[in-house]
């Protein structure tokens, strides 16, 4: 086994039959799929290798140490909304709250009737795959041990209004509810891939490749045959060696949502699709504040959530704590007035609605290679979006709040329980809403027309047949629910047929 | 330009009876780390967030002053106001001041101690290399 990281001088050189583009859900899931296949596998990843004892503590180590760009990259519309990413082995699945929902029938229906993609086949197969990740990774639902305050409020909020949520599946063995999902899990409870599905490439004969940013697939005659890059320091950023990882057999490429377009389109790939369909779940978070203490910071960082309204507003309800350091930016004003609003810190639970928007906006190569996103939510979406926060403001009155901070640009700091109707008049203007984009879909997606699409059903580059993309980027429409599960069951479903399952 | 951000983060964190501010933290030592390690355009981002706090007292209270310039009341009146503007843009940019503000505030043991919560240890920074 092993595992190549920065270095600076002549160029690396490495050989395997597939070379997989991205070391989160979806590269690691593919990954593992082909090297128990009995296939050599190189792993490429842009960020660096860090173990749970190289984990930050602070929200300022987070963004240094695990994000893209300290999660720099906004959209560019009417509201300018953070898009959450990392960059390190183990991709997204190190900072994420490790949710696992298995990918709802209806949406491969909706592939299959809009894309002709999709269907019973595809479903089974995927299905099958989270049935084995779900008993490899530990998928279990929160324990009491692990609830906290927050999450016990939620319930208790879920049994008064029958919203039907349950506790959240996590890839997760035996939570302590440490509060430090978002930071990675130093207690390596959470089984994020860099703990389990890389190594085993590695033990099973692979090469990791780290702080290596690919630039470009070599394609020649209609075949992938490498990719290239330098390596990049992951603290002074000075660019090292040139490297170059040839495929014999073929790249599944699994760089995010945001990266996989680019990288193909610098790569001379250029549908007319590319870039395109690109979708999210744009999330706000409104703070319940309650007389007892609440220690949003402990206990599962999400540890429930509801589905209820899934399907006739287009919502999930979910649990969410941040760290007051994070807390510090989005409670209101400044000075002697926002002191005295931090003092409450522990005595506030921050829940959130994330929003099953039909929005397409479009990722674009900007300036030096990176990613321009653009995406204005729309104004069925922002009804939506509205009666989620709707939604989440009751829940923290049901469970004995006594007041809440919305976020609502013109809002007071605090509204009670009788202002609620105040919500259902915001202006449905997206600058009105403090939101973050973190579940993304599309830009290169899947169909049965190479002129509406990028990949076909197997995530094969039209005319690039060794040329896989598994990653969110191949799935045409809004999920609707936590795409990490569906992300690793396609890829694993698409490794299988590269393998000829 | 330092001290120029230095100053618009000091209004909006101040020590108070209750909690310690960031003038209880070394916030240069924490700036000068900022500006190394965070890529140019979040430090570029800050600048500009910075200047715009210093010259937007016209908006926020209808003086003509930088806020440096103000008097104590007037320099409160606008540190609480400026992050709730009508406009979008200079809304982002407070937003992005008060959040690496309140990431050094946040993370001083000292404030941590306030708030009765456990101190972070030192992140380690580190990564695999080999």
């Amino acid at each position: 086994m092993s595992h190549l990281s920065y270095v600076e001088g002549a160029k690396v050189e490495v050989e395997a039959d597939y070379v997989v583009v991205g070391s989160g859900a979806g590269g690691s899931a593919a990954a593992v799929t082909l090297a128990r296949g009995g296939e050599r596998v190189a792993i490429v990843e842009a960020g660096p290798w860090r173990d749970p004892e190289d984990y930050p503590y602070s929200a300022y180590g987070g963004m240094r140490d695990m994000m893209d760009d300290w999660n720099s990259l906004v959209t560019m519309g009417r509201a300018t909304w953070p898009i959450v990413q990392a960059r390190l082995v183990g991709g997204t699945t190190v900072v994420n709250s490790a949710i696992a929902v298995r990918t709802p029938g209806d949406v491969f229906e909706t592939w299959r009737e809009k894309f002709g993609v999709g269907g019973p086949a595809m479903a089974d197969a995927v299905w099958r795959a989270q049935d084995r990740i779900e008993r490899e990774l530990f998928v279990s639902r929160a324990s009491d041990a692990a609830l906290g305050g927050s999450n016990r409020l939620a319930l208790l909020a879920d049994q008064r209004l029958g919203l039907e949520g349950h506790r959240m599946d996590r890839y997760i063995k035996d939570c302590v509810g440490s509060g430090q999902c978002l930071q990675g899990c130093r207690d390596k409870r959470k089984q994020s891939t860099n703990l389990n599905y890389i190594p085993e490439v590695m033990q099973r004969g692979g090469t990791v490749v780290s702080c290596a940013p690919v630039e470009k697939i070599v394609v020649e005659r209609g075949r992938a045959e490498a990719v290239v890059g330098r390596f990049v320091h992951p603290v002074t950023r000075k660019k090292g060696a040139a490297f170059e990882v040839r495929a014999k057999k073929g790249v599944f490429i699994a760089a995010s949502v945001t990266k996989t377009p680019i990288l193909l389109a610098a790569s001379g790939i250029k549908p007319k699709a590319l870039g395109t369909r690109f979708m999210a779940h744009p999330g706000s978070g409104i703070f319940g504040f309650y007389d007892e203490i609440v220690d949003t910071n402990v206990g599962a960082t999400q540890g429930w959530a509801s589905v209820k309204h899934r399907l006739d507003h287009g919502i999930k309800l979910e649990t969410l704590s941040i760290p007051l350091e994070l807390a510090a930016s989005r409670f209101p004003g400044g000075g002697r007035p926002l002191m005295e609003r931090l003092r409450e810190y522990r005595h506030c639970a921050m829940w959130i609605q994330a929003c099953w928007a039909e929005t397409q906006g479009k990722i674009v190569r900007g300036p030096g290679g990176k990613p321009i996103v653009r995406y204005s939510l729309e104004k069925r979406d922002l009804e939506r979006f509205r009666v989620g926060m709707r939604l989440v403001a009751e829940m923290h009155f049901a469970a004995g709040a006594k007041a809440i901070y919305t976020g609502i640009h013109g809002f007071p700091w605090k509204i009670g329980p009788d202002d609620l109707h105040l919500i259902d008049q915001a202006p449905l203007e997206a600058r009105n809403y403090i939101a973050v984009l973190s579940h993304l879909f599309g830009g290169a997606v899947m169909g049965n027309d190479p002129k509406t699409s990028v990949t076909d059903e197997r995530g094969r580059v039209h005319d690039v047949p060794n040329l896989v993309v598994a990653d969110a980027s191949v799935m045409p429409s809004n999920i609707g629910v936590n795409p990490q599960h569906t992300i690793m069951g396609l890829a694993t479903h698409f490794a299988e047929l590269a393998l000829g399952g | 330009m330092i001290a120029l951000i230095r100053s618009a983060m000091l209004d909006f964190y101040p020590s108070t009876e209750h909690l310690p501010g960031l003038d209880r933290v070394d916030l240069d030592g924490f700036l000068e780390r900022y500006k190394r390690e965070a890529p140019a355009l979040l430090w570029s981002g800050l600048v500009a967030a910075a200047i715009a706090y210093n010259l937007s007292p016209i908006v926020t209270i209808k003086k003509p002053l930088p806020a440096t310039r103000l008097s104590p009341e007037d320099r409160a009146r606008h540190v609480d106001l400026v992050g709730s503007t009508e406009n979008y843009q200079l809304r982002q940019l407070m937003f992005l001041l008060k959040m690496v503000a309140g990431m050094a505030w946040g993370q001083s043991p000292e404030v941590r101690q306030a708030m009765g919560l456990s101190p972070y240890p030192e992140d380690p920074g580190t990564w695999r290399q080999a």
